[in-house]
This record gives structure tokens, C-alpha cells and sequence, in this order.
């Protein structure tokens, strides 16, 4: 049998991956969020084909990041948030989150990102007050979690684009779906 | 003691303009400041053959009026940076320096994506971080 290689660690994983500049990233998500509010007008619209986005990068980043990264399965919900916010965010984003504020069962956390590279240089104006600007990230833990059996549910608690000190996303797992084939046995 | 700096887009219009003293002055140094863009236009139309031509960026003293001292910078943009300072000595290093920093300010406030270029920089940031640079441009001269 090879060897099975050990996962690997934020920065190294931040290595291997193929890089793009920061300031490329984040005028053309600036560019893409003001696309949708001229387009679509109404901030919650704009918010939730934010979180939509997100939801559907989230599907296919799982894979990736699971393909480069090469952690075995979690134990539990708890290995999960810290893979995301040590790993996940890492190689994609290239800052780590922290995981704080967890729940008595183990059910919900709290991510914690001093620094954002989505937000440099922006400044939300006063007719958009109600915007989440970062809401495509709060679609990707969704989707890429769905995508791996659990369902939860994402929101942020902390915005610095409202004058708060840190951006933080509350991430509650409501259940865990078990894998179901969709061949039945006796057929 | 820097008294008033200004942004003057392309077109002269204005998208920026901010005065460091008492508001009865105010409407005068505007006044300046819209005098001085005739001069800056004279500089770029009919540059001097002698002058350098790489670093066309500082414009330096633009005209010393009774009290104040006009000084000009333009980006590749033709964006033009304006500063009405009282001070009697003002070093060339130091008013580089300020306009360095002014730049790298204005560069941040104008890749807001909700700044529309054309339009007044609405930024509160890029506000407090002029005042800041113009404070220390003050402090610098006397250390």
C-alpha cells in the first residue's frame, strides 16, 4: 500500500495553490457587487444572490480544497470549524479565521477574521446601509458543508463595513443528513 | 500650517476640497485654489524645454500670493492635487512627501467600488487620513 501522505499545513497549502494578485481580487468583487446592486436595485435582493453565489461556490470548492488538502474525515463538528478556519480560509483567502464562542453542545460557532482581503478600500455608502458585502462567503461554508452531509445555517454577527472590530459569522449546524443511496438494496 | 488642500479631477471639476481653518477664509482660499488651476494649465500646456520631463508629477510652487504659498501636483490621470500652506520655509522634500502620501490616500478612497470617478469623494476615511497627513506635515519641518 503507498503511504498515505499527511495533511498538510495552512501555509503550506497556501504555497501550493496557484495565486492571484490581492488588489485584482478584490476591485473585481467590488466591481461584481456594485454590477448587482445597480442591477437588481434592492440591497436583501442583492444579498441574497450574494449568499446564492456563494452557495454555489461553495458546492465546487469543497472538492478542491478536499483533493489539495488531504485531511482525513472528521471526528466531529468541532475538527470541522477548525479545519475550515485554519485550512479552508487559508488556502483561498490566504488569512486564517479564528473559532470562538461555541455553543454547549457543540453544535455552533463563531468565526473571527481580523482581516478580509474582500474589503480593502471599501466604504459602504449610506443608501446601501442594510448590504452585507461579504455575504458570498457565508454562501460558501454553506454550500461546501451541504456538500459534505451537514446542513447549517450561516449569518454574520460582526461587520466592520458598520463600524464593528472584526467581521464574525455564526455558523449553526442544524443537522447532520446520513449519505443516502440512490439505489434501493432489494431492486 | 497647511490651510486648505484640494482635488481637482481632469476636467476641473472639483471632488474634493477641504480647509484647515476658521470657515471665514474659506470662500478665499477656494478662490486660490481655482487660480492656481490656471496656472497649473499654463505649466502643462507650455512645458519648459529645459525642465526635466520624467518626474512630471510634482509641479512644485505654483504662485506665492501676500500670505500663502500654492503648491500643485498632477497624477497621470490629470488629477490635480492642490495645497495653500502659511508656512514661510517650506522644504521641496517635505512637500513631496506630503503629496507622496496624499496620492497613496487618494488612490485608496478613489478603489472604493462605490466611489463613482468623476463624482465628489464622499469617504470619511480618506477625510481623517488627510487631516492626519496634514497634521504631521506641520510636525515634520520642526523636529
Amino acid at each position: 500500500m503507498p503511504p498515505l501522505t499527511p495533511p498538510k499545513s495552512g501555509d503550506a497549502l497556501f504555497a501550493s495553490v496557484d495565486r492571484v494578485n490581492a488588489e485584482l481580487f478584490t476591485l473585481t468583487y467590488g466591481a461584481m457587487v456594485r454590477q448587482l446592486l445597480t442591477d437588481l436595485e434592492e440591497v436583501e435582493e442583492v444579498n441574497k444572490q450574494l449568499d446564492q453565489m456563494g452557495y454555489n461556490i461553495g458546492t465546487r470548492l469543497v472538492d478542491e480544497f478536499l483533493a489539495k488538502s488531504n485531511v482525513s474525515r472528521c471526528v466531529d463538528f468541532k475538527e470541522t470549524a477548525d479545519v475550515i478556519a485554519k485550512l479552508g480560509f487559508k488556502m483561498f483567502l490566504g488569512v486564517t479565521a479564528n473559532v470562538t464562542n461555541w455553543d454547549a453542545e457543540g453544535t455552533s460557532c463563531s468565526f473571527v477574521l481580523e482581516d478580509n482581503p474582500l474589503v480593502d478600500f471599501v466604504e459602504l455608502p449610506d443608501t446601501c446601509q442594510g448590504l452585507q458585502y461579504c455575504n458570498v462567503l457565508s454562501g460558501v461554508i454553506r454550500g461546501a458543508l451541504e456538500m459534505v452531509s451537514m446542513k447549517t445555517e450561516v449569518t454574520w454577527v460582526r461587520d466592520m463595513l458598520r463600524g464593528d472590530d472584526a467581521y464574525e459569522m455564526r455558523v449553526k449546524l442544524i443537522k447532520q443528513v446520513p449519505e443516502e443511496y440512490p439505489y434501493k438494496d432489494d431492486d | 500650517m497647511i490651510v486648505c488642500v484640494a482635488v481637482v479631477g481632469h476636467q476641473n471639476n472639483p471632488l474634493y476640497l477641504q480647509s484647515f481653518t476658521e470657515a471665514d477664509d474659506a470662500l478665499k482660499l477656494h478662490h486660490i485654489v481655482h487660480c492656481s488651476l490656471d496656472v497649473i494649465d499654463e505649466r502643462v500646456n507650455n512645458p519648459k524645454r529645459s525642465a526635466p520631463t520624467l518626474n512630471e508629477t510634482f509641479l512644485g510652487l505654483l504662485y506665492p500670493t501676500e500670505n500663502y504659498k500654492v503648491y500643485g501636483y498632477l497624477t497621470n490621470t490629470k488629477v490635480k492635487f492642490i495645497m495653500v500652506t502659511t508656512d514661510i520655509d517650506v522644504k521641496d522634500a517635505d512637500a513631496r512627501n506630503f503629496f507622496r502620501k496624499f496620492h497613496a490616500a487618494y488612490v485608496d478612497a478613489v478603489s472604493n467600488p462605490f466611489h463613482v470617478p468623476g463624482k465628489k469623494i464622499a469617504s470619511r476615511s480618506f477625510g481623517s487620513r488627510v487631516s492626519t497627513i496634514v497634521k504631521s506635515f506641520g510636525a515634520g519641518t520642526t523636529v
